[in-house]
């Protein structure tokens, strides 16, 4: 009946993860749609389990939910048609031109400045050529950067069609999964799923925070200063938010771009350029304070590091997931240290006072 | 009205009904609302153990509360034979492993299901976000856990002598 204790086996759970890791490089554009999905599920799940911890059934839940959230999206769409048309078409017709008069005002900004830098007039026109040549080039290049998103965009109906069976399924999966487990580990593997899910959890609530206030504020910021397309332009720079840092240089480049063009001074872009960089500081200042303990804590360095792995190896889909997977594996290295220190009992057990006599 | 009724049967979950009433009758969840006793349900792991299976070895690390709805589980320890001996039998309704709700440090007992056993995990860290969420539930296990163990202390107390503090 009895058992001899065993040591959780920590050398091969790493061994398998790095295994499963190969395989999802390997196989990462084929599992694109599920990985999106899952996320997809992951949001949505804490709203299904407010109801569900009602008593209610979570097929009819999620039934429900998604016949909600159509009807929903078709009002939304039908009341916000004409802004949304009028935006797209405006969009359409002006691109064209937007970059056209783009060149024109950098070489003019140029030609100004070749003759107020206090430099030899060739070496600041080499400087400034090369400088703004450089800045044109990105921005020349930026649709093309848009275009590989694409296949994301391909995944729009695919993701919530995916994500209705894993919000119907994913608690039973779970559940299944714990019966599956030898019982001697139940407990360890409850204890990694829990660390898991606060992580990722804490992560994906506080970007949610994060993406709708930057939309929202860079939003009426945009409408403030008088920028045309501001609906589209705040959508990008709070939908790019979902990766650090992108969000604020995509808002400071289009809005940017787009106030160039619209009043042909470098002044109308520094304006917007102050806009984001204001609300990159207010949310620096306001919300991560408020979402703080939905933060992953992790150092800044650590987040680049994760990023530019992450975009290296799984590309757009890396930069989105970086960080959270980062965090993902910060937990599992907690846990295993957790592991190791409570069986060689480096813990502080008891606490103070113990020593004292019951009365 | 008999619509209504069978629209409400149609969303209501019986299973998550019948673990709530299970929850309910149990002393250390019955001063919890109905709603609070769903956040609970909500929070806990189940899992069916064969008989003979074991559900935990003493010097694994707790982490979790285990509250047996169906079968039966002994407790075990090494007797000085080393043959194991048996410390208590639970029955369901009893729950056990509780100290882990507290710290994690390890089992002083074997725990293996007798029967096919199905038994409900709170886990550590499930319950330190019910705190957070929902203090009236942490609140009320927390009040259970340590009427328990001041109940433990006091049968300790009277079967041994008394005890000298270190300074005196």
């Amino acid at each position: 009946m009895t058992e001899a204790r065993r040591e959780f086996p920590v050398l091969t759970t790493f061994v398998v993860g790095g295994a499963l890791l190969y395989a999802f490089s390997r196989l990462h554009h084929a599992l694109a749609p599920f990985v999106l999905a899952a996320a997809f599920a992951y949001v949505l799940n804490p709203i299904v389990s407010y109801f569900e911890a009602r008593g209610l059934r979570r097929s009819q839940l999620v039934v429900f939910g998604y016949v909600a959230a159509a009807a929903l999206a078709f009002v939304a769409y039908a009341g916000l048609k004409s802004m949304i048309l009028s935006e797209t078409e405006l969009f359409q017709e002006r691109a064209p031109a937007y970059l056209s008069q783009l060149q024109k005002t950098a070489y003019a900004q140029q030609t100004l400045l070749t003759k107020k830098l206090p430099l030899p007039p060739k070496v600041a026109e080499r400087a400034l050529e090369s400088a703004i040549g450089g800045a044109l080039e990105v921005l020349q290049d930026l649709p093309a950067h848009v275009l590989t998103l694409l296949p994301l965009l391909a995944h729009a109906l695919l993701v919530p069609f995916i994500g209705f069976f894993f919000l119907l399924d994913a608690p039973d999966g779970v559940e299944g999964g714990i019966q599956m487990c030898p019982s001697r580990y139940v407990e360890q593997a409850i204890h990694l799923l829990s660390e898991v899910d606060t992580v990722l959890g804490n992560y994906l609530r506080g970007l949610i925070i994060v993406v709708t206030v930057i939309f929202i504020v860079s939003f009426l910021g945009l409408l403030a200063l008088g920028i045309d397309n501001a609906l589209i332009i705040a959508a990008i720079s709070g939908v790019s938010s979902v990766v650090p840092y992108f969000g604020l240089a995509m808002g400071i480049l289009v809005g940017g771009a787009m106030a160039v063009y619209q009043f042909g001074t470098l002044v109308a872009a520094a304006k917007v350029a102050l806009l984001f960089v204001g609300i990159r500081l207010l949310e620096e200042m306001l919300i991560q304070p408020i979402i703080a303990r939905h933060s992953l804590h992790m150092h800044a360095m650590t987040n680049l590091f994760a990023l530019i792995v992450g975009g290296a190896t799984f590309g757009f889909l890396g930069l989105v997931f970086a960080v959270p997977a980062a965090g993902i594996i910060k937990a599992l290295v907690s846990v295993t240290w957790s592991w190791y220190s409570s069986e060689r009992g480096l813990t502080l057990g008891a606490a103070d006072g113990v020593g004292v006599p019951y009365t | 009205m008999p619509v209504l009724r069978s629209i409400k049967r149609w969303f209501i979950d019986p299973q998550f009904a019948r673990k709530k009433e299970f929850l309910r009758s149990l002393d250390i969840f019955k001063d919890l609302r109905d709603r609070e006793l769903g956040y609970l349900v909500a929070a806990l792991h189940s899992r069916t153990y064969r008989e003979g299976e074991v559900v935990f070895v003493e010097g694994d690390i707790g982490r979790a509360l285990f509250v047996l709805e169906s079968g039966a589980v002994e407790l075990t320890r090494p007797s000085a034979g080393g043959a194991p001996a048996v410390l208590y039998k639970l029955k369901p309704g009893d729950f056990f492993g509780e100290m882990a709700l507290l710290e994690s440090l390890p089992r002083t007992a074997t725990a293996t299901a007798t029967e096919k056993t199905h038994l409900h995990l709170l886990y550590k860290s499930k319950l330190d976000a019910l705190l957070q969420s929902e203090p009236r539930i942490g609140v009320s296990i927390m009040r259970h856990l340590a009427r328990l163990l001041s109940a433990r202390l006091r049968r300790m107390n009277a079967d041994s002598k008394p005890v000298i503090g270190k300074n005196d």
